[in-house]
């Protein structure tokens, strides 16, 4: 018999089935399943008659409370930035100041271009970028912790109500989640969600989540421009990522993703008390590509920009006549109404592009400074104020995602379309956005 | 000498302990975590028993076997296509009623399968009691009560795994009553499916329940066969 003929025949038996049980032949046929099931169990199972509310329950009553859950959600992240910020400022120092030894030792290398290869391109560069391993890890912990012991999972279905007014469902608040932090396995993690609108929807908006790479951006600018609010700003950062990602979801949704969202019965994991070794080795999982991450992609990175810095040949380290200058000059004016308009800035975010760290990274080769004084350079030299670098980090929060999370993108969606736009509309949503602090904040400074 | 292979895959509900499962029998450190979704992509380790060198597959986490998304396209099309000589479904005890779905969906898809019986400790701290013959009797397939976290019933399990892919042990499951006007159309499908090409690697059993299911995979597969739109 033919394909054609099997279908037709399937029609048939569809319709006949339709007719008898006046409903849906997959209908009937789950019904049939869950008949078999509960037939099984009455033999199998045994259940006390009265199950007690588990400690997991009781729980749960105050965790995803209809009012107390985003509240508590909230303060949770806060405490964990304010606990992220705390405890890695010693060590920081400590790195900080191994660096700037290193790099004073290395300064007197000969031939001098030598030198300054490994002092201001190498050590500047990825030094300050190392910098960030003690907060970016202990993020890392914070975020185990709420993963083991099941809390994300509640995170996810407190957002539920809200997601579904947005027009997805708190089933897309995991991926977002994951995305604080490496947006790629975020991306990744939008395989779960079913309906394929949804499912689109939560990757082009992953990347406006904070993740890791781009937190030494937000704490080297915070500590110089914010030292009284370090916590809350950051917090606002997030938060904004959140936002920014939501609103955007919710347009996506009216407009070019139209359509029913998927139904999904969230389900809660029991609480568990998270192990040491468990929490660890998801630290480590995930904080291993960090450091690869600063001896390959960001080594080579702030070695070309070094170079640029120092072409043509005899030109003054990192001057405006400079290679790294003319692409740096050429970007700036785009800026001008974000406020940040000096070259340094513009070449900065355009290697950023190959990785979030290297704006930092190529901060620090062109200042040839480590990050301890980084943020006094950009205060002194470019005359920056907080409210510039405000509309900055709002920049770099929200444009576009790194090399390898638009690959993540391009190979989930199998579509260079989704993955070109994704580039242009997060860059143009940072852009408004940052002119709109900038010029907004003008009015009241 | 070298030694014979066996393919075995994992699957389960998300969150049921596949990983942590996985990750006992294999050595690796896979990453386990606390909240459905954490396998997304199918992932390979081998560990030895029996004089078996066993490669064990862990699929992603799926409530069910719909073409619906992404992770259940990928559990679902190792099962068909790779043919694994075990499939080791993974239960959570505690939660016997939801898991099972997916293993009713798993029997008719005729895969020979072993029921681990996981998180047998949570089962028992809410005082519920599991009569595991019966379970097995009911299902026709193995039923091994594991607490993978804590390595327990993995030795048994192995050793269940050894002897379905040595034949030694029927697995095949009971076939499920849907009704007789349901059975009836599935058994017309299923006859004129039997001369089609689809099902030589499909059981026409199983493609008989998806095409009347409407399963969009299976259905476009068939329109692709004939040109139809």
């Amino acid at each position: 018999m033919s394909s054609e003929e099997i279908l037709k025949l399937r029609q048939e038996a569809v319709a006949k089935l339709q007719s008898i049980y006046g409903g849906d032949a997959d209908m009937v046929i789950a019904d049939a399943r869950y008949g078999f099931i509960s037939g099984l169990l009455k033999d199998v199972l045994k259940k006390p008659p009265v199950e007690r509310l588990s400690l997991s329950d009781k729980i749960d009553k105050i965790i995803v409370n209809r009012w107390l859950g985003i509240p508590i959600f909230l303060g949770l992240m806060y405490l964990v930035f304010q606990f992220v910020f705390t405890l890695s400022v010693p060590f920081m120092d400590w790195i900080d100041a191994f660096f700037g030894w290193l790099a004073g030792y290395a300064a007197n290398i000969s031939p001098d271009w030598l030198g300054s290869l490994v002092a201001d391109g190498i050590i500047g560069g990825v030094g300050s970028v190392l910098v960030f391993v003690p907060p970016i890890f202990l993020l890392f912990i914070a975020i185990s912790i709420l993963e083991d012991s099941g809390y994300m999972a509640r995170a996810a279905f407190v957002m539920d109500r809200l997601m579904h007014k947005i027009g997805l469902h708190g089933r897309s608040f995991i991926p977002m989640l994951l995305g604080f932090g490496c947006n790629i396995p975020g991306i990744m993690a939008c395989r779960t969600i079913d309906n394929p609108k949804d499912r689109l929807t939560t990757m082009l908006v992953n990347p406006f989540m904070l993740c890791g790479a781009r937190l030494p951006i937000f704490i080297l600018l915070i500590a110089a421009f914010f030292p009284e609010n370090q916590g809350i700003v950051m917090f606002s950062m997030y938060i904004l990522g959140i936002l920014i990602a939501i609103l955007m979801a919710w347009i996506f949704r009216k407009t070019l993703l139209k359509g029913e969202s998927g139904h999904f019965v969230m389900e809660l994991p029991p609480y568990r008390l998270p192990t040491i070794v468990g929490v660890l080795t998801h630290m480590w999982e995930r904080g291993k590509m960090f450091l690869q991450k600063a001896g390959t992609l960001i080594l080579a990175a702030v070695i070309v920009i070094w170079f640029l810095s120092s072409m043509p040949w005899g030109v003054e380290y990192a001057s405006a006549d400079s290679w790294i200058g003319h692409i740096g000059n050429f970007f700036a004016p785009v800026f001008a109404w974000a406020g940040f308009d000096q070259w340094q800035a513009s070449a900065s975010l355009i290697f950023g592009f190959l990785a979030k760290e290297v704006v930092i990274g190529a901060m620090g080769t062109m200042f040839a400074v480590e990050e301890g004084l980084l943020g006094n350079v950009l205060a002194t030299q470019l005359g920056w104020t907080p409210l510039i670098a405000l509309s900055f980090m709002v920049f770099s929060l929200l444009y576009v995602p790194c090399v390898a999370a638009l690959g993540a993108i391009r190979s989930e969606t199998k579509s260079w379309k989704w993955t070109i736009f994704t580039a242009v509309y997060t860059t143009a949503v940072a852009w408004v956005m940052s002119v709109l602090v900038f010029q907004v904040g003008s009015l009241f400074v | 000498m070298n030694k014979k292979q066996i393919t075995v895959a994992l699957v389960g509900n998300p969150n049921s302990g596949k990983t942590t499962l996985f990750n006992s029998l294999t050595g690796a450190r896979q990453h386990v975590g606390n909240w459905p979704g954490v396998t997304v992509e199918k992932k390979e380790g081998i560990c030895s028993s029996g004089g078996y060198e066993i490669k064990v597959v862990d699929l992603p986490g799926v409530y069910s076997l719909t073409a619906y998304s992404p992770d259940e396209v990928v559990a679902r099309k190792f099962i068909i296509e790779e043919k694994p000589d075990v499939v080791v479904d993974i239960v959570d005890a505690s939660n016997l009623e939801r898991n099972l779905y997916l293993s009713v969906q798993l029997m008719e898809l005729e895969a020979p399968m072993i029921l681990a019986l996981n998180m047998m400790d949570e089962a028992e701290n809410r005082k519920y009691k599991i009569d595991i013959e019966k379970l097995s009797a009911g299902m026709g397939v193995a039923v091994v009560p594991m607490v993978a976290s804590k390595n327990k019933g993995v030795p048994e399990l192995l050793s269940e795994i050894v002897k379905i892919a040595e034949g030694k042990k029927s697995c095949s499951g009971v076939k499920i009553a849907y009704g007789r006007e349901v059975e009836k159309q599935i058994e017309v499908i299923e006859k004129a499916l039997s001369e089609d090409s689809l099902a030589g690697k499909y059981s026409p059993h199983w493609l008989a329940i998806k095409l009347l299911e409407g399963d969009e995979e299976i259905i476009r597969k068939f329109e692709g066969v004939s040109g139809v739109k």
